[in-house]
């Protein structure tokens, strides 16, 4: 029913996919500068409004993606709450400790510890909380700041395949499409490892001029400042130390991570109100609440594209080009899912692939697997292409970059535009190697 | 004379030195500038916009950001002070390339003097891609003629022919 009129299969499927098509253009441009949510949550308010999408069908498809919610909301908490008791100033202290005055060494160093929290708390927590307490300090230390942000920045995506728990759009994926922990290791280890080895080896060529410094000890902050309340901060240790293994063994039992994030969360929560470290408010503050109705909008859309028959298409097309083989499967749904990612977001590009490969659902397990892992990969890595943003953002930092002034953006897309590809090509090659 | 000195925590010796030399012509009125780059905080920013964030603006961090910015940049123009005492001394932020040669047009510089690019450490650089772009964008479009300060490189020399 189109708003009080019955409307034939041909016009339903037209409007249906028109507004789905226009969301993900409006999330690609941005007109207006209107955040993703917004645009994201007209398009699920539109096909809802028209008819084109039945309510039953809306609240059944934000049931079933019930994990992915809880996991974005505890990953935050769970992430914000350890930036109150300092955690993460802590490390970044510890880490150019252990350089010994060395800029190389902090370097590196900044590199593991983004790898270290990207796997224990996801990309978020690395590209959002780290990058900042990585300012501080090399700004402190009189280092040459852009190297160190583009290895927090990088890393974050690079090290968001180490665990399903290490970037939010795996367990979109795995919620949809699940892998055993012994698989999941079994195809994306290798391949984490050997891409954080390119990663850091380019940058480190890159960089190598700038790194030759070293720094003043006088001017490290004590690890000890970084605390600002002792028992909080060793509260939050235990909890960690606590959540870290549980989402290992919640990964291998298959039971949901997001209950594991939860439960974290609201221990470290109990604990920061136990000493006041924060107030409800604040802790909600801490929270990025539109990302749940970007997340919300853009299921309800793809599941009215899906209803058009548009994803599957989608999905036998992935099939084709695959041409039936694991090694197909897995360059297919790397490419595929890296330029999608590019072009829409990743969290977009992620509820499409889990819509369109429900046609592989029933393919030999290799090809399963295969574009199971090589999506999961590929929505992780691809955004390091343009890192900044989508291609759109590209295209406006070349815009601005005609006015002659420097655009540091576009500093990061010439980096991810060299590395990025080739870590993709020798990601996905290890992950075929490796079934 | 009115010179501006462009200070950017690596150069205050080579730059002081030159400075020097053009008092003992005339009398001479000098600014130490530096600039708090405003580029890498965009960067924070438009990663933030990746994840769906708004932008950093009254967050502890971004305190510890901007005491850490500022400590730094006293210091720098404190040192250029111990080299040059009679210096007045001026504190931007921004895009480094814009502050300066608006600097310049405001405070009347007759001449701008500046590194090509910063060195961290590095040996001294000559040929293609030496001139870092804030430097290269003074050049094209600084309001008084400009001074670049190139490294001592004789070693390098001859170039092969």
């Amino acid at each position: 029913m189109f708003l009080f009129f019955p409307l034939s299969e041909f016009w339903r499927t037209l409007l249906a996919s028109i507004i789905g098509l226009l969301t993900l253009a409006g999330i690609m441009v941005r007109p207006f500068r209107w955040s993703e949510a917004r645009i994201a949550m007209a398009g699920a308010g539109a096909l809802l409004l028209l008819g084109l999408i039945r309510p039953a069908d809306v609240a059944r498809t934000l049931l079933r993606d019930w994990n992915t919610f809880l996991f974005f909301l505890g990953m935050m908490v769970l992430s914000a709450l350890a930036e109150t008791a300092g955690l993460f100033d802590w490390l970044a202290a510890q880490a150019a400790r252990f350089a010994k005055r060395s800029a190389a060494r902090l370097f590196l160093n900044v590199f593991l510890l983004g790898t270290l929290i990207t796997m224990i708390f996801s990309n978020d927590a690395t590209a959002l909380i780290l990058t900042p307490v990585v300012y501080v300090l090399v700004t402190r230390l009189r280092l040459p700041v852009l190297p160190y942000l583009f290895a927090c920045t990088f890393i974050a995506d690079t090290a968001s395949f180490l665990l399903p728990i290490s970037n939010p759009i795996n367990v979109m994926i795995l919620s949809r499409f699940p892998l055993d922990l012994l698989t999941f290791l079994r195809l994306l280890s290798l391949p984490s490892l050997v891409v954080i080895a390119i990663n850091l080896g380019i940058f480190y060529l890159r960089y190598r001029k700038q790194l030759r410094g070293s720094f003043e000890i006088d001017h490290l902050p004590t690890a000890e400042k970084a605390v600002r309340h002792k028992a909080y901060f060793r509260y939050t240790l235990w909890v960690l130390a606590f959540v870290a293994p549980s989402y290992v063994i919640a990964s291998a039992f298959q039971f949901p991570l997001s209950l594991v994030a939860i439960a974290g969360g609201l221990l470290l929560l109990a604990g920061a109100l136990f000493w006041k470290r924060t107030t409800l408010l604040e802790a909600g503050k801490g929270t990025s609440w539109p990302i749940f109705g970007f997340i919300a909008g853009m299921f309800v859309v793809v599941r009215a594209i899906e209803d058009t028959g548009l994803t599957l298409k989608l999905g036998k097309l992935l099939l084709h080009l695959s041409r039936g083989t694991s090694f197909g499967a897995v360059m297919v749904g790397t490419f595929g899912s890296a330029l999608g990612t590019n072009l829409i977001n990743n969290v977009p590009m992620a509820v499409v692939m889990n819509s369109s490969l429900g046609t592989v659902q029933h393919a030999a397990p290799a090809i399963r697997n295969g574009f199971v892992a090589a999506t999961m990969f590929g929505c992780d890595l691809g955004p390091n292409l343009t890192t900044v943003g989508s291609l759109a953002t590209i295209l406006w930092l070349l815009i601005l970059r005609q006015r002659d002034v420097d655009v540091s953006g576009l500093d990061y897309f010439k980096v991810g535009v060299v590395v990025t590809p080739l870590m993709l090509l020798a990601g996905a090659f290890t992950i075929w190697l490796c079934m | 004379m009115r010179l501006l000195c462009c200070l950017d925590g690596t150069n205050t010796k080579q730059v002081s030195l030159a400075a020097q030399m053009f008092s003992t012509a005339e009398p001479v009125t000098i600014a130490l500038l530096t600039v708090i780059d405003a580029g890498p905080r965009r960067d924070i920013d438009r990663t933030r916009e990746r994840f769906w964030r708004p932008p950093l603006r009254h967050e502890p961090v971004t305190d510890e950001m901007q005491a850490a910015e500022r400590a730094v940049s006293e210091d720098i123009l404190k040192t250029g002070l111990r080299h040059l005492p009679q210096a007045e001394t001026l504190l931007r932020q921004g895009l480094p390339e814009l502050e300066i040669v608006n600097a310049a047009a405001e405070w009347r510089a007759d001449v701008i003097l500046i590194c090509p690019r910063a060195e961290h450490g590095e040996p001294p650089n000559i040929g293609p891609r030496s001139v870092g772009h804030v430097a290269r964008f003074v050049l094209d479009h600084a309001p008084c003629p400009v001074l670049l300060l190139r490294p001592l490189a004789g070693e390098q020399f001859p170039i092969r022919r």
